[in-house]
């Protein structure tokens, strides 16, 4: 591992590292801008510290293998931008649905389709959340700086591993070529996957809903299968009971903790009248442009999402709960405008862009401003 | 199957999910018995297949790690496992669809990569579980559901194109020639190296009935008389081999 | 916000903006500054339009984009035409002289540097005039000291490049002070 320390990082190099620091020892990803620095600096760095590193053919084969290698005991990460992670989305509702902890870093660029590839956009918070078929959940960390960048991917591996889930990091190209002093140190608590011999490996009776997790070799004869499956892993595809309550405990046991996953951070919102919901680097433009106008005496402050899933529906609703209304500038069209919106009875404006560049600070001010009148 | 092969059942499984006829209960078999020749640690094995009917031939049957994954995608899972885990003994077994039509290009580059995973491709010539498709697979002039008048595109010679790509043992047998069978999946489990044994395996559900074989034992008597070892085909014309299918090594290991 | 130097260099892809943004800003966390730099480039490797963005301050950084540039460093005349205009009054343009002609207008010190000619006539490598420019400035101003430039190097451009990058730099150092004075 690195040294503690000071770093001059981009937000790519920053979370290999975070991933590394996490126990991340398996990477297999395909190239594709803006997130292939990444790769690059998990190829280097796995050879050095003795992990996996493997260029798939494409998107699909990459999440597959991380699949095949987190079942093989590893903690497995890709990174990938919009096209790739559609291509992989078939095989995240595999990882949801046999619940394989893994890490998938989407450097978001600006779509739709190949869209501006080295620009910048944030239009695959959707996605994340319902990109493949059925009904699933995912956690998805939004990470405003390059030090989010490691923190929050060391954060993504924990949360994959506790909960038994595929975690994104759901970055844009912003954050992700941004260049900063990062700090890195030693003190981080990890979280590695719970084994206990002989116990099923699909259910559980513990309130948690996350059964235990053995690996491919260790004499448990595993039986995984992305057909609907009982605790053992043997395939059910005519039983509506065992369908039903499958599908609502992979979905209970990441909506049940909410909270738990959910991490926002507050500024100047004690009493603020009106509060800019942001994430990602416009949540950093945002709380720039809130400090200019404080300066002008306006009462505007900043609930700012580090979790973007599952929603974090109770920070949301309590900061709703404060202020007359809400601005939620985006680098899409409103794609989390219309999550708060399910949250408050206030009035929610969506400040959307979708030019391939980041929301700049005078868009946020001049409709504060605005709002304000 | 006789009782001598139970040892390598999951505890709990009663029978195979194949219909009468089919050829991949037989291939079930003699994979075990290979492996049971071999005296291999079924703890230390991992079958991974893909979607399909021969995707169910291991999954959940085989007593040994199993790995079910998405239509095509079973050597992308199965390369992950393997890379991470050398001490696996890693055998994928699927389908032709799954294989060599939607996981094609998984194919030939783990073919490229050599990584050492036993392939069995159970070669049915169709899309069995979806209704009985026409296959990439499927010979020329053959019916199927997508293909009332006869296939008109050329199909796949599986053990040209595993062997153009990389691969470092390849082989083809039917399922009617079992002694030749079980002695290659040896061969493939002793190789150190990407192996593919394609396996022509009757479908009488959907492609005997198509295709005027209406009973198994017609399906099964086509083959036999169709599945020709190499030896037999030298010096056969052009025009005798057209029906035929040559069986054998295509490209044998260094042993 | 206080104690900020915004820092823009733009040029064509190939030229190595990127390569000097990055050496300037590891120059300045040597020197324990805050730094975040960002680049921007089009899907072309090699001759579309490219520019890095360097902010440097005495705390941690808000807004981590320029806003309005301090010092303008410009490798092409499209660069030159696009930015010349965007730069605080007083600030300092440095342009690759003679291949950019500048305009009168901007409220800036302009300051032409022979970088490409240094670079193609002195050092027999034209892609030297990154270094060289970035060796001038560092004389010009005090953003960074030569020491750590030194040392950013020795990580970012190091190997083989290491000693054709420190002759680059000093040439560059040279003519830095010679207009400098």
């Amino acid at each position: 591992m690195l040294p503690e320390g000071m770093y001059y990082f981009s937000g790519n190099d920053a979370s290999a590292e975070g991933a590394l620091a996490a126990g991340c020892r398996f990477y297999a990803g395909y190239p594709i801008t803006p997130s292939s620095e990444l790769m690059e600096r998990m190829a280097a760095r796995l050879r050095e510290i003795g992990g996996v590193f493997v260029q798939m053919e494409d998107e699909i084969a990459s999440i597959s293998a991380v699949i095949g290698a987190a079942w093989a005991g590893a903690k497995a990460m890709t990174a990938t931008s919009g096209p790739g992670f559609s291509l992989m989305q078939e095989a995240i509702g595999y990882a949801a649905f046999t619940e394989t902890p893994c890490v998938v870093v989407d450097v978001q660029r600006a779509g739709p389709c190949t869209g501006q590839a080295t620009k910048v956009g944030a239009g695959d918070i959707m996605q994340a959340r319902w990109g493949s078929h059925g009904d699933y959940q995912v956690i998805a960390l939004s990470p405003w700086s390059v030090q989010e960048m490691y923190d929050l991917t060391v954060r993504a591996f924990n949360l994959a591993e506790r909960f038994r889930v595929p975690a994104m990091l759901l970055a844009d190209e912003a954050v992700a070529h941004l260049r900063e002093t990062i700090k890195i140190s030693d003190a981080k608590e990890i979280w590695d996957r719970k084994k206990r011999t002989g116990a099923s490996p699909f259910g559980t009776d513990e309130e948690d809903g996350v059964p235990p997790m053995p690996a491919f070799g260790e004499g448990e004869r595993l039986a995984v299968t992305g057909s609907t499956h009982d605790d053992w892993g043997f395939r059910k595809t005519d039983d509506p009971d065992v369908h039903a309550r499958l599908v609502a405990r992979i979905n209970e046991k990441v909506l049940r903790q909410e909270q738990a996953i959910g991490e926002t951070e507050s500024s100047f919102l004690e009493d603020a009248d009106t509060a800019v919901i942001a994430y990602g680097f416009t949540a950093r433009t945002s709380l720039y442009a809130v400090k200019q106008l404080r300066k002008e005496g306006l009462k505007v402050g900043l609930l700012r999402l580090k979790t973007l899933w599952p929603f974090p529906e109770s920070a949301v609703g309590r900061a709703g709960g404060c202020v007359k209304r809400i601005l939620v500038p985006e680098m899409n069209r409103g794609q989390v405008a219309g999550e708060v919106r399910k949250c408050v009875r206030c009035d929610v404006e969506p400040l959307g862009l979708t030019n391939g560049e980041v929301v700049p600070p005078d868009a946020i001010t001049d409709a504060l401003r605005r709002m304000a009148r | 199957m006789t009782r001598a092969m139970e040892q390598y059942l999951r505890p709990g499984v009663k029978a195979t999910p194949f219909c009468p006829g089919c050829g991949h209960g037989i291939l079930m078999g003699l994979i075990l018995r290979a492996i049971d020749q071999m005296k291999m640690d079924m703890k230390k094995m991992l079958f991974v297949s893909g979607i399909g009917c021969a995707a169910w031939i291991p999954s959940p049957h085989y007593d040994g790690d199993t790995l079910h994954t998405l239509h095509g995608r079973a050597l992308a899972f199965a390369t992950g496992a393997k890379l991470y885990n050398p001490d696996l003994t890693v055998m994928v077994i699927s389908g032709d669809g799954d294989l060599s039509s939607i996981g094609g290009n998984h194919l030939i580059h783990a073919a490229r990569r050599d990584i050492d995973l036993k392939v069995i491709c159970a070669n049915n010539m169709i899309y069995g579980m979806t209704g009985g498709q026409v296959a990439s697979t499927t010979p020329v002039g053959k019916k199927t559901a997508t293909t009332a008048e006869g296939n008109p595109y050329r199909p796949f010679d599986l053990g040209r194109l595993v062997t153009a790509a990389g691969a470092t043992y390849v082989s083809r047998y039917s399922v009617t020639q079992p002694v030749s069978l079980i002695n290659s999946i040896k061969k493939a489990l002793r190789h150190k190296g990407f192996s593919f044994i394609e396996v022509m395996s009757p479908c009488p559900t959907q492609f005997g009935r198509r295709n005027r074989l209406d009973k198994p034992e017609d399906l099964v008597a086509d083959l036999m008389e169709r599945c020709i070892p190499e030896e037999d085909a030298e010096g056969m014309s052009e025009a005798e081999l057209a029906e035929k299918i040559v069986t054998g090594e295509i490209l044998p290991c260094r042993e | 916000m206080p104690g900020i130097t915004q820092v823009r260099w733009c040029g064509f892809g190939g030229q190595g903006v990127v390569l000097a943004g990055l050496l300037l800003g590891q120059a300045g966390v040597l020197q324990g500054r805050y730094v975040a730099g960002s680049n921007s480039y089009g899907a072309q490797a090699r001759g579309s339009g490219c520019k890095s963005e360097v902010v440097f301050s005495d705390g941690p950084i808000d807004f981590p984009h320029l806003t309005t540039a301090d010092i303008l460093v410009t490798m092409s005349q499209a660069a030159y035409d696009q930015y010349c205009t965007d730069v605080v009054p007083g600030g300092l343009i440095v342009y690759d002289a003679p291949h950019v002609t500048p305009r009168k207008g901007p409220d800036a010190r302009q300051v032409g540097i022979p970088a490409t000619d240094a670079a193609l006539n002195k050092l027999r490598n034209k892609q030297a005039a990154n270094i060289v420019l970035l060796g001038a400035l560092v004389e010009m101003t005090s953003l960074v000291s030569p020491s750590a430039v030194e040392r950013a190097i020795g990580q970012h451009g190091g190997g083989r490049f290491l000693k054709p990058n420190l002759e680059a730099f000093n040439t560059g150092r040279e003519m830095g002070r010679q207009v400098h004075g």
